[in-house]
């Protein structure tokens, strides 16, 4: 005899024996739970599946309860899903593990690292650049150029060296980039205008067309590549690559238009009149000065560097140079004067080498290559003497951090000093150099809501023109929020984002060794690969690419070096599941976890205790359906465990059955094996 | 012979008399006393008279001592019946309790059958016997009984339940896994008058035709343990265990400590060897208990209940207490009074009458009451006028709980008192809800904060959202009543709380971490106890404490003869 109920003001019919979970789920509500397992016994303990009855008010786990007749059940009221997520809350707030690997995360463009270092580590290199592409559609340029946020964050640093991870990009783009095709769709009748061809326009374009959305690049400089092109030297980013990159955009059926530049040979009503959307990635493009009196005798740090890639590093010998700055621009300048025969190349920077922005890398083999710092100095005058320059500075000390965190340069009087040089090079920063059209707000930057990255109606940013000069990774990322926007705002296609939550074991600065979980079996202990670098004559006197691409030999074996931070269970795993779809934060509620405690003396499977939410399902399980008794629950209150008899891990013979690790709502019954 | 001579010596030899060192008491006199018969009895309840020793005169006139040594001068007082060392009930003490369920505690040999049968032992079980088993469960329903361990269910209509189950294998289970820190009211009576629980147990079988006895109770209580078996041992001998034309068997199974084996569920799961979990109801243990059989659970109060209604009538049982809450009932009193112990009170009186007449309180200085164990709640003085009954008390936020109640003097810190219970009750969460399980973790950890001075606003919002949610969101009793103590703080000492996170300070001067001790330079008489007594060589020659190294452990405090030391608010640095 069935009954009738109400759930969420609709009437339904249960069975007898029904519970309300499988009543709802028949009824297409989806009630989230964690602890149920049909093939067992109900183990009622996690309790996000509760519901409310409205007659009594109770709450009840709609795993466990049936329904009586009459009864009038919630299950989606503002009171129930506050109560499911405090549940799953307090399930974060004692879940120890990291769903994503810290150098995934770090990566601006989310690339999932882990997954194509094992590739690599594999020798499948094609499979490496299929998934880097997934997230990186200028793996040969980022290859080369990238700060690598991913190594900054990477777990290995807790005892030496990151993996070198960019280098794993490098390879696979220069093997497989030309003959590697993603599939595309057949396009959808949409387009998209791109202002700006540079890093963020190219992601935006690609991303777009990856769903089967054409657009149109409209590119102000003669070529396209922005500051790739433009801005960053030969021998870091040597424009053949770059061509040979930017070819497969052409073959992907994206349009470009160079020389078309916004406020002069285009505008925006145009273009929304032919397009579906407008994409503005116009960059950063108008250099700071030096701030100090004369500074109209300096040359700007982007544009000395442009001048000479549109000359094919074929201009005069600049002379002594100096260059003001610390940043990455500066670094450029310098090494390219060196390239260009200057005798004497110093740079000139207000504060210490350690507040210095520049990647060190740069810094490093800018003084190998014979450039000469200055620190604790700033430019007063720049003034022309005899047909040379001279540069009166002052000396500084350091003071109070300032906004940045950065202890602030104060000036010491009396201190000044001249410098004769035939060029000086401001690389203060750049701006946007916005045409009229688009407006900047206080920040000099365009305006855009958030993450959507919009500005206006079918209108929106991307890259430096948004964040202010950034790096190429971090435009590409933009690029991408963008594109996935407009898909979802012209053509309805909303693409399956990455979970919002995210569990962390902490950046590796707090961890110590044995707080790290080795899931991988003989991870290496050898030392981090090193690029091979032409002479060093070669590098001060030629514009050649200063890096030689890692043999695939050395960065398979780099590949051992990972330890393979992410969870086993990161795709499937319903806590983070849920988590991410009822708003929940793992950092809302805060207190002491269990001490990570993990198994991996079973050669297939691990159990990680911090992440188990003590359900129980593996014990029953085992019991109920395998009919073993492997596992049990040991100790109570927060030290509750799942473990095995007197903790003597779990039998090898148990590897053939796996139902528990199936049953698991997280990680922490799993198979060892990732791939 | 004298009517002065004495005719018996009682020795109180229960756990509580033991442990102040009423064996040596009881040997010793033995060995003087020549042939005055001397009994070992139970627990009279006044436990701060331990060792107590009755000397019942020929006259019938019975002379109470208390604090009774084993030394000589002692038991020639005793012998003679002399001056020292006499005990007189205190007088309001012996107006306000009904000593009806303990009556025979402290006044028989609990391993003595035929005194409990003398006493009019096992005359309800033969009173039910003679009666249908629906008129027993009648009688019951009559009495207005119910559950005394804690949960107040109406012990008749569970008796019904079970009753009308048709099964060969019905299981009839005492609770006796007393598991509130303070509370000893079970094992005093299992202790004291065996007999009398299962002689409950008995009718109940009777009633009910379960088949298979079991008493759960906890190993700590080795005493009622050795005591029930000799009880069980006798009733085979006599053949009382034969009900319904059954033998039944009555196995005691001792618990192996965790809490939440009190409540049922997890009781029946330990029982059956598993780990003693609760798990979600329905299925009532009456439809599905132990090994799927219809099972019912009775507190061993509740038992002991059950002899009187029988013998005495549903009606007569029924004129003690109030409209929804009958007859008497046993509390384990302790805390900030003068009279700690065990008592028996008729419900409906008042918590002041308890704590104040009973238990010899200073109404000067009682700011609450906390009832139910470290799971219920505290009931603050002003409300001391509130009826001793299951509704009223948990109308105020607290529980009867099974009846431990603790008296909190003004210079607790209600904030420490709320962290102290929920220390214990997060420890004892079995780990299987979520809301249990980590909530009251992280309630524990924000009381912990909050006490020692880390404490911020939100975490009271924190707290105050929480606990509902944790009572709410948790399957058996332990969770749902576990942040009883917060939130019954919150609701009237929220005041404390706030100085606590804004001022840094605690009223109560209780609260280590916001406290400094000082030394009032004018009281000192520069005797150096306070600086030979400290542990940490906080105090210099000069008599000053060191505020960083001193860990107000309190030993100078309480080594100063002057009272010159004192604990004051920390200073703000």
């Amino acid at each position: 005899m069935s009954i009738e109920f109400k759930l969420d003001n609709r009437v339904v019919a249960a069975e007898p024996g029904q519970t309300i979970l499988e009543v709802a789920r028949a009824n297409g509500i989806e009630i989230p739970s964690l602890c149920r397992e049909n093939r067992i016994s109900k183990t009622t303990s996690c309790f996000v599946c509760v519901v409310r009855d409205r007659k009594t008010g109770k709450f009840l786990p709609s795993c466990s309860a049936c329904p009586t007749p009459g009864q009038e059940i919630d299950a989606t009221t503002p009171e129930v899903l506050d109560m499911r997520r405090t549940a799953l809350n307090l399930l974060l707030s004692e879940h120890t593990g990291d769903c994503e690997a810290p150098c995934t995360l770090a990566c601006p463009a989310h690339a999932a690292v882990e997954e194509y270092v094992r590739a690599g580590r594999q020798g499948n290199f094609l499979e490496s650049l299929k998934i880097i592409k997934e997230r990186i559609p200028l793996p040969m340029s980022i290859g080369r150029v990238c700060p690598r946020f991913c190594e900054k964050d990477c777990r290995r640093n807790v005892y030496g060296k990151p993996v070198a991870i960019n280098d794993f990009k490098r390879l696979a783009a220069d093997l497989y980039y030309d003959s590697y095709q993603e599939e595309l769709p057949d396009p959808i009748g949409k387009r998209v205008a791109v202002i700006g061809g540079g890093p963020a326009g190219l992601s935006a374009a690609y991303f777009l067309r990856r769903q089967g959305v054409l657009s149109t690049i409209f590119e102000a400089m003669p070529r396209p590549g922005g500051m790739l092109r433009y801005g960053i030297p030969e021998y870091r980013l040597p424009k053949t690559i770059l061509d040979r990159e930017l070819r497969h955009f052409e073959q992907m059926g994206i349009e470009f238009q160079c020389g078309r530049r916004l406020g002069e040979n285009l505008n925006l009503a145009d273009l929304h009149r032919d397009f579906d959307a407008v994409v503005v990635a116009i960059g950063c493009w108008k250099a700071s000065g030096m701030r100090c009196e004369g500074e109209e005798n300096a040359l700007l740090g982007i544009d000395f560097l442009r001048n000479v890639i549109e000359h094919d590093c074929k201009v005069p010998n600049p002379g002594k140079v100096i260059v003001v700055g610390g940043g990455n621009t500066a670094m450029d300048c310098l090494r390219t004067s060196v390239r260009l025969g200057s005798p004497e190349v110093t740079c000139f920077y207000r504060r210490t080498e350690a507040e210095m922005p520049a990647e060190k890398i740069e810094i490093a083999e800018a003084r190998e290559e014979g450039v000469d710092f200055q620190f604790l100095v700033a430019p007063v005058k720049l003034e022309k003497r005899d047909g040379r320059l001279v540069l009166t500075c002052r000396r500084m000390e350091l003071g109070e951090p300032d906004a940045s965190g950065r202890r602030k340069p104060v000036e010491i009087p009396g201190s000044d000093f001249e410098t004769v040089a035939d060029t000086v090079i401001g690389a203060i920063g750049q701006r946007v150099q916005a045409p009229a059209e688009i407006a900047v707000n206080r920040f000099g930057v365009l305006d855009a809501a958030g993450d959507s990255l919009r500005v206006a109606e079918r209108l929106y940013g991307a890259g430096d023109c948004v964040s202010g000069a950034a790096t190429v990774v971090e435009a590409v990322a933009s690029g991408r929020r963008a594109a996935l926007e407009i898909l979802r705002d012209i053509a309805g296609i909303k693409l399956e984002t990455e979970p919002e939550i995210n569990v962390s074991r902490g950046k590796w600065q707090y961890l110590k060794k044995e707080n790290l979980v080795f899931i991988r079996d003989n991870v290496s202990e050898s030392d981090r690969a090193q690029l091979d670098q032409i002479p060093l004559e070669e590098r001060k006197s030629t514009f050649r690419e200063t890096t030689i691409t890692m043999p695939a030999d050395r960065v398979s074996k780099e590949g051992e070096r990972c330890i393979e931070c992410s969870c086993t269970d990161k795709k499937e795993c319903k806590l983070r599941k849920y988590s991410s779809q009822n708003g929940c934060d793992p950092e809302k509620i805060k207190g002491a976890r269990l001490p990570v405690s993990y198994d991996t003396r079973h050669p297939l499977i691990i159990q990680d205790r911090g992440k188990c939410i003590k359900c129980g399902i593996c014990v029953k399980v085992c019991k109920e359906v395998v009919g073993q008794t492997l596992l049990s629950q040991k100790k109570r209150g927060f030290s509750t465990t799942v473990s095995t008899a007197f903790d003597q891990g779990l039998p090898q013979s148990c590897a053939d059955c796996g139902q528990c690790i199936e049953a698991c709502p997280t990680g922490a019954l799993d198979w060892r094996n990732k791939a | 012979m004298s009517d002065r001579a004495v005719k018996l010596f009682r020795v109180g030899v229960a756990s509580c008399g033991i442990a102040a060192g009423a064996e040596a008491v009881m040997e010793m006199l033995k060995a003087r006393a020549g042939s005055i018969p001397v009994v070992g009895v139970g627990c009279l309840g006044h436990c701060y008279a331990e060792p107590m020793v009755e000397a019942v005169l020929n006259s019938g006139e019975s002379v109470l001592f208390r604090d009774v040594q084993a030394t000589e001068a002692d038991m020639d007082n005793l012998l003679a019946v002399g001056p020292n060392k006499r005990f007189e009930i205190p007088p309001e003490r012996k107006s306000r309790e009904l000593i009806k369920v303990l009556a025979l505690a402290g006044r028989i040999d609990p391993t003595d059958f035929d005194a409990y049968v003398a006493n009019g032992g096992y005359e309800g079980l033969k009173r039910a016997l003679s009666m249908t088993p629906e008129q027993v469960v009648d009688e019951v329903k009559l009495s207005g009984l119910r559950g005394r361990g804690g949960g107040g269910f109406p012990t008749g209509n569970k008796w019904g339940f079970l009753a009308a189950k048709k099964a060969d294998n019905k299981i009839l289970i005492c609770n006796a896994d007393e598991g509130d820190p303070g509370a000893f009211m079970d094992r005093s009576l299992m202790e004291s008058v065996p007999h009398q629980v299962l002689e409950g147990m008995l009718i109940a079988a009777y009633a009910t035709g379960a088949a298979r006895l079991f008493i759960y109770c906890r190993a700590e209580y080795p005493l009622a343990i050795k005591h029930l078996n000799l009880a069980i041992d006798q009733i085979r001998t006599h053949r009382l265990n034969v009900v319904n034309g059954r033998e039944l068997d009555i196995i005691i199974k001792e618990g192996a400590g965790a809490f939440v084996c009190g409540e049922e569920t997890a009781l029946i799961a330990s029982l059956e060897g598993k780990r003693g979990t609760p798990r979600f109801r329905p299925p009532f243990p009456t439809d599905s208990g132990f090994q799927g059989h219809p099972t019912m659970i009775n507190n061993v109060e509740t038992f002991g209940n059950v002899p009187l209604i029988l013998r005495e009538g549903g009606a007569e049982y029924a004129k003690i207490g109030t409209a929804g809450s009958k007859g008497t009932k046993l509390f384990a009193l302790a805390g900030d009074l003068k009279y700690p112990g065990l008592v028996e009170v008729p419900m409906g009186i008042t918590l002041g009458e308890i704590v104040f007449e009973i238990g010899g309180a200073d109404r000067e200085k009682v700011k609450a009451v906390q009832t139910g164990g470290p799971s219920g709640g505290c009931i603050p003085v002003e409300l001391f006028d509130t009826p001793v009954d299951y509704d009223s008390l948990r109308a105020l936020g607290a529980i009867m709980g099974s009846g431990g109640m603790i008296v909190i003097g003004k210079d607790r810190c209600m904030v420490e008192t709320a962290r102290y219970f929920l220390d214990f009750t997060h420890r004892e969460s079995c780990g299987k809800c979520t809301f249990c399980r980590v909530g009251m973790t992280r309630m524990y950890e924000t009381l912990e904060r909050i006490v020692n001075g880390q404490g911020e606003e939100s975490d009271l919002d924190f707290l105050a959202d929480l606990g509902p949610k944790i009572r709410m969101g948790s399957l058996c009793g332990l969770g749902q009543t576990a942040p009883n103590p917060v939130l019954a703080t919150l609701r009237y000492y929220r005041h404390e709380y706030e100085e606590h996170v804004r001022d840094h300070h605690c009223r109560a001067l209780q609260c280590n971490a916001l406290v400094d001790l000082e030394l009032e330079q004018d009281k000192c008489i520069k005797c150096k106890m306070c600086i030979r007594t400290c542990p940490v060589g906080a105090i210099s020659d000069d008599f000053v404490i060191d505020p960083d190294k001193c860990t107000r452990c309190n030993s100078c405090l309480d080594a100063c003869p002057k009272q010159a030391v004192r604990r004051v608010p920390k200073r703000k640095k």
